[in-house]
Formats: structure tokens, C-alpha cells, sequence
């Protein structure tokens, strides 16, 4: 139930504090809700070109191998066979994440544990590989050490995380 | 994946599945966009609200004494400090417009500071480890994404999300601590 404030508070944080700090509140919402559709409509081409090759995967029974294949390694873990695409999805690509949670959505509704455990994981991460390849490029970093396995092994602890805690 | 799917699709000779799915992901990705745009809009808006009252600069500024203490910079590495914080702290808020340009700044004047060339400093990638486990305290397209699937609460995947996040940074934050502890003692 108190979940259900934190947007209305989070809205009116942020129009106290544009008060406080004299910006007009209307114009600066309008100039950030622009942003927003802006971002939408840039990463709808990627969401049509991953979200054809899930849907591909899917109607093909690809998507059902793999998961039979992994399963024994999921339930060890508490994820629903369902989060698979997700999990593996998600430290490659915003997006292809994006399009994975919408399809467990859809097919196990928005409720189920499979589609919440995909939420959780999802908001809980970052596309591990684009920025990690982003920064150390910024640097002109040739020898990362152990930044990869770092950075995995802490996307795997919120995902082991994830199982236990919805 | 798109070869893949066709190659695995014309093993097993369900050419027609294939076809059924290339054509319908296109229209699904237009519904998705559409079912979000609104939700990227709103918090667009609270976004911009946020940007432009600066209360990214006031987390940032109150993010950097702790920072400096976890982060054991090199000798020069200390002038990322500012851009450090602000991009973590941007993170937190969800401004991911404001965070990566700091980020790549902090990376450039951590690397800027270093005598060999190429080789990522413990704190670089302490730095590199915080953004990849995502330190975002409201997972907003989340819960757009719920709302428009009609969920019974939308926020309500918030809690569990902020735990998975903490955990996962608190292990990612000791790994890179313990492998730079090592490191020293060598």
C-alpha cells in the first residue's frame, strides 16, 4: 500500500524543489516529458529488430530448448524457466531487455512471479557489457583486469537476489 | 539471434512459425512504444524538474565525503571526484542524460592521472564496477511497464528491486575492494 505513494511523492519532491530553486516548474516538466518521448522514439527501431528475433526464438521452440536445456540450473537458483531470456538478455542490451519482460508480461501476465522476478532483475541492472565497453573506451583502456568478472559476479548476486526476494 | 532463430527454424523445418514471428515483431515493438510512451513521458517531465532545480548537483555534493573514503584514488585521480559523485548521484535519480557524461569525464581524468597508459587503476574500476550494477532508486520504465500490463500494483516491484540492487553493488563494491587490497599487499 505504501508503494503506492512514491510516485505521487517523488512528483512532488521534485515541484518543492523546483520552487525552491526558482525554476519554473511547468516549462521544466514539458522540456523533460519532450526528452522522454524522444527516448522512445529512438530505441523503437532496436525494440522492432530484438523484439522480431524473441519472437522468432519463441515461435520457433528455440526459446523452449534452451529453456529444458537450463532448467535443473534454474530451479537450483529459484528462477522461473520463463526469466531465462531476461537473465541473459539483460547485461547485453537495454532494449532487448526491455522487449524480453514485455513478452513474459504478455504470456504470464503481469502478476506472475516469472513477470515480477523479470522486473526485479531488469530494474535492479545496467547493460554490464555496453557500459563497461563505453567507459573503458572513454579511457583508452587496454587492460581491464578483473573488471568483466567483477561486474558479472555482482549481476549475478542481484539476480540470485531477485529469486529470493519476490 | 535473428540467424540463429532462422537457421534452428529451418533444421526443423517450420518455416512457417518463422514466418509468422518476422512479421509480427515489428507491430509489437510500435504497441510497446506507444504502451510506454506515457510513462517516459511523465517521469521525463519529473526528470526535468529535478535537472533543472540542480538536486543531482546537491545528492553529488553530498555523496562526496563518503565516495572519497571508499574510493582509494592514485595520486592525480582525485580530480574525478566531482564528476564521480555527480554521476552516481544522477544514477541514483534516474537521469541517465546527466550520469554518462560525468562518468566518461571521470573515466578521461582517472586515466589522464596514470603513469602506465592502458591499465585500468583500482579506482577506475570501482568506478566502472558501481555503474554496472545500476544504483537507480525508482525503476521507472518497470513500473510504466506494469501499469500498462495492467497490474494490480505497479510500484510495488520497487522494494524487492532496491534490495536486488543493493545486494548486487555491495558485491560488486567488495569484490574490487578485495582484489585492490590484494593487490597492494603484493
Amino acid at each position: 500500500m505504501g508503494q503506492s505513494l512514491l510516485i505521487p511523492a517523488l512528483l512532488v519532491l521534485a515541484v518543492l524543489s523546483a520552487l525552491h530553486a526558482r525554476v519554473v516548474a511547468y516549462d521544466a516538466f514539458v522540456r523533460g516529458a519532450r526528452e522522454g518521448l524522444e527516448t522512445v522514439v529512438s530505441v523503437a527501431p532496436y525494440l522492432a529488430a530484438i523484439l522480431t528475433a524473441v519472437a522468432l526464438l519463441r515461435e520457433t521452440g528455440l526459446m523452449d530448448a534452451a529453456q529444458a536445456l537450463l532448467s535443473p540450473l534454474l530451479t537450483r537458483l529459484g528462477l522461473p524457466r520463463e526469466s531465462l531470456s531476461v537473465v541473459l538478455l539483460r547485461p547485453l542490451s537495454g532494449s532487448a531487455a526491455l522487449a524480453a519482460v514485455s513478452e513474459v508480461m504478455h504470456a504470464c501476465g503481469p502478476d506472475s512471479r516469472a513477470a515480477r522476478i523479470a522486473c526485479v532483475i531488469s530494474g535492479a541492472s545496467e547493460t554490464v557489457f555496453f557500459t563497461g565497453s563505453l567507459y573503458l573506451g572513454a579511457a583508452g583502456v587496454t587492460r581491464s583486469r578483473y573488471a568483466v568478472p567483477a561486474a558479472l559476479a555482482a549481476y549475478a548476486a542481484g539476480v540470485i537476489a531477485a529469486a529470493q526476494l519476490v | 539471434m535473428l540467424l540463429v532463430g532462422i537457421v534452428y527454424a529451418a533444421a526443423t523445418g517450420q518455416a512457417e512459425a518463422a514466418q509468422r514471428a518476422l512479421l509480427s515483431g515489428g507491430g509489437q515493438a510500435v504497441e510497446l512504444c506507444i504502451s510506454l510512451a506515457g510513462t517516459y513521458a511523465f517521469f521525463g517531465g519529473v526528470m526535468g524538474l529535478m535537472r533543472e532545480s540542480g538536486l543531482a548537483g546537491g545528492v553529488a555534493r553530498r555523496l562526496e565525503g563518503p565516495l572519497s573514503r571508499l574510493f582509494r584514488f592514485e595520486p592525480g585521480e582525485e580530480a574525478a571526484l566531482p564528476d564521480v559523485c555527480m554521476n552516481l548521484a544522477a544514477d541514483m535519480l534516474g537521469m541517465g542524460n546527466a550520469s554518462t557524461p560525468a562518468g566518461l569525464r571521470a573515466m578521461r581524468t582517472m586515466a589522464a592521472a596514470k603513469r602506465e597508459p592502458g591499465r585500468a587503476s583500482s579506482a577506475m574500476l570501482l568506478f566502472l564496477v558501481l555503474n554496472t550494477t545500476s544504483v537507480q532508486l525508482l525503476p521507472a520504465t518497470m513500473i510504466g511497464l506494469r501499469a500498462q500490463a495492467g497490474a494490480a500494483n505497479p510500484a510495488d516491484i520497487v522494494l524487492p528491486t532496491l534490495l536486488a540492487t543493493a545486494v548486487s553493488t555491495a558485491c560488486g563494491t567488495g569484490i574490487c575492494l578485495l582484489c585492490a587490497a590484494r593487490e597492494r599487499r603484493r
